[in-house]
């Protein structure tokens, strides 16, 4: 199928900050992207860049709309969360459903209410007297009542302790399987998405570090936790990251064969949090932790 | 249209004030017309000559005109508060990012809030007062607790209740479009602020015609800002600028029901014009900024 979205030399500065360089970048139909970068990478810029939300250089095109000029015709086809508090505290439930149904043409209200029944939510609560849990359900149910081809979400288990987030993800991953959707996924929450993602979009300093398909890292990345005596051989193949795990070196390599590095220790394919490291450390120089693995911004 | 509709009720439900308010100001007014005691008007000698229709000072116009003004003064308080609050509290609640991801134009939002702030509330509160005043009047005549110069005074008079109606009508209207540039100055200061909408809207003009005057040693930005608030008073309704300082004197009572020269005059005055001009480009201004405003 065609791409959904058509990103060419997208380039955003605030001021002299150069939040996102000249990123061009492609996402097919039915794919789930989790987008990744550590904190001010321009995660959050190309996010709102898509959603046409920010001016911004160059083209940035969904459905064939261009986002910056076609916002509210995108919208319709659009959905889209940022964390979950941001519905309006002063909103009843009853009223936040009414709502979205007088405003949106897409949305199926009985399918709202199918997804409210299982939940505790009392309808003619304010959305402020609910619990964080509650307001995650409520904001889901609006969502996924929603029949958009693209659903964006911008670290929507903010605040959510692992409970509700999991429930989060649970919900998000059914509902998938039973729509047709595309799913762009900002989090630092890697592991617990992991399993849900086809895409990995790597974010650094404004740049795209890493576009992959999932189904290609093994092909593309090994990891190697090097045995006794056999480290200066590894390293000559070119590691493009070590670390030391238990006193072992641990070696992640990009594009060489499995075959060349079996003989050398066990190989392994590398977690996306292992990548999301090897990568921000190899273009400079290590910085601070990034914590990148449940870390809580 | 339906958006638009969604929009103007999402703003009720949020600013419940600007109906609460109101409703209780009739709610209290009623209850005092149902308790308190006698209302006393001395009436002297009809004041100079003149074709004022006889029936255009009685008594019972004046209670009719008096009995809007808390509800006009109070919705004008509230819209004020409104129409600071409406584009900067959901941003200060990051609600905005909720609202963004409906398909709802800027546009849309920026207009469904200027209609509620500059045309659904005043006249809500007109048919409020329009309403509960044929209740007053029909609980005064029971209580026959009006007296004008010590008799009770026959206190129904339906052709007087509909000029009455129909004057405070003109004259809110004529407010609405006279005051248009003031609520989408306030919209703007709303959408702009980052910290407290209260400071943009009220600190720089304040500091603009004080350095002016300290500066220059002329007092014009204070004379067009005080000229638009007061000249409406005497354009459209003929009325000298005192009214402002001096409501009692000289109520708009039907003596000054607008005749033609009133509404022509107010029709032909350019500064209405140049103000409503001001209005429309301040709301262009005000939708342009929502477009790239967030809860940043």
């Amino acid at each position: 199928m065609a791409n959904l979205i058509e990103i060419e030399h997208l380039s955003k500065r605030y001021g002299k900050l150069r939040a996102l360089d000249d990123v061009s970048l492609r996402v097919g139909a039915g794919r789930i992207v989790g987008l990744i970068g550590r904190n001010g990478a321009g995660k959050t810029t190309l996010l709102k860049a898509i959603l046409g939300l920010t001016p911004y250089q160059g083209s940035v095109r969904v459905f064939g709309l261009e986002a910056d000029r076609d916002r509210s015709a995108l919208m319709s086809e659009i959905c889209f969360i940022a964390d979950t508090g941001v519905l309006p505290r002063w909103l009843r439930v009853d009223h936040a459903i009414d709502y979205v149904e007088g405003v949106h043409p897409r949305f199926n209200r009985q399918r709202a209410e199918e997804v409210l029944l299982g939940t505790q939510i009392p309808r003619r609560a304010r959305i402020g007297e609910l619990s964080k849990g509650m307001i995650t359900q409520l904001h889901l149910a609006l969502i996924l009542a929603i029949d958009a081809r693209l659903l964006v979400l911008d670290e929507p288990t903010l605040g959510l302790d692992l409970l509700y987030r999991r429930q989060f993800f649970d919900t998000l991953l059914n509902d998938y399987l039973d729509h047709e959707r595309t799913i762009l996924l900002a989090t630092h929450q890697l592991e617990e998405v992991e399993h849900l993602l086809t895409d990995v979009l790597l974010i650094d300093e404004g740049r795209v570090a890493l576009d992959t398909a999932i189904e290609e890292l093994p092909q593309r990345f090994v990891q190697l936790s090097v045995a006794a005596g056999k480290g200066d051989a590894a390293r000559a193949l070119h590691p493009i990251y070590t670390r030391e795990v238990l006193g072992r070196p641990v070696m992640l390599f990009e594009n060489q064969p499995r075959e060349a590095l079996a003989g050398l220790g066990e190989v392994s394919t590398p977690r996306i949090a292992d990548l999301f490291v090897a990568k921000l450390s190899a273009t400079r120089e290590p910085r601070p932790a990034p914590l990148p693995v449940g870390a809580v911004a | 249209m339906k958006v638009l509709y969604m929009q103007m009720r999402r703003e009720l439900w949020e600013h419940r004030s600007l109906w609460i308010a109101p409703l209780l100001v009739g709610l209290l007014m009623l209850v005092a017309v149902a308790t308190v005691g006698r209302i006393q008007f001395y009436q002297g000698p009809a004041p100079g000559p003149g074709p004022s229709p006889a029936s255009a000072n009685t008594p019972f116009a004046q209670m009719l005109l008096g009995w809007g003004i808390p509800f006009f003064l109070v919705s004008l308080i509230v819209i004020v508060v409104y129409l600071l609050d409406c584009l900067y509290g959901e941003r200060r609640d990051r609600s905005i990012l909720f609202w963004r991801s409906m398909p709802v134009t800027d546009t849309q939002t920026v207009l469904a809030k200027l209609l509620v702030g500059l045309l659904v509330v005043p006249l809500a509160a007109f048919l409020l007062s329009a309403s509960t005043s044929l209740l007053a009047s029909a609980i005064l005549a029971l209580r026959h607790h009006v007296l004008v110069n010590g008799q009770v005074a026959p206190l129904w008079d339906g052709a007087t209740w509909v000029r009455v109606q129909l004057r405070v009508l003109y004259s809110l209207m004529v407010l609405m479009l006279w005051y248009a540039p003031y609520g989408a100055y306030l919209m703007l200061a709303s959408v702009w602020a980052r910290r407290s909408p209260y400071a943009w809207a009220f600190v720089p003009p304040v500091l603009i015609a004080m350095f002016e005057n300290i500066l220059l040693g002329t007092r014009y930005v204070g004379g067009v800002v005080e000229r638009g608030l007061n000249n409406v008073l005497r354009l459209a309704f003929n009325l000298n600028r005192q009214f402002a300082y001096n409501l009692g004197d000289q109520l708009p009572t039907p003596r000054a029901v607008p005749n033609g020269r009133g509404v022509s005059a107010f029709l032909e005055s350019p500064q209405m014009w140049v103000g409503l001009l001001a209005a429309v480009l301040m709301f262009l201004l005000v939708i342009r900024l929502r477009r790239y405003r967030d809860d940043s």
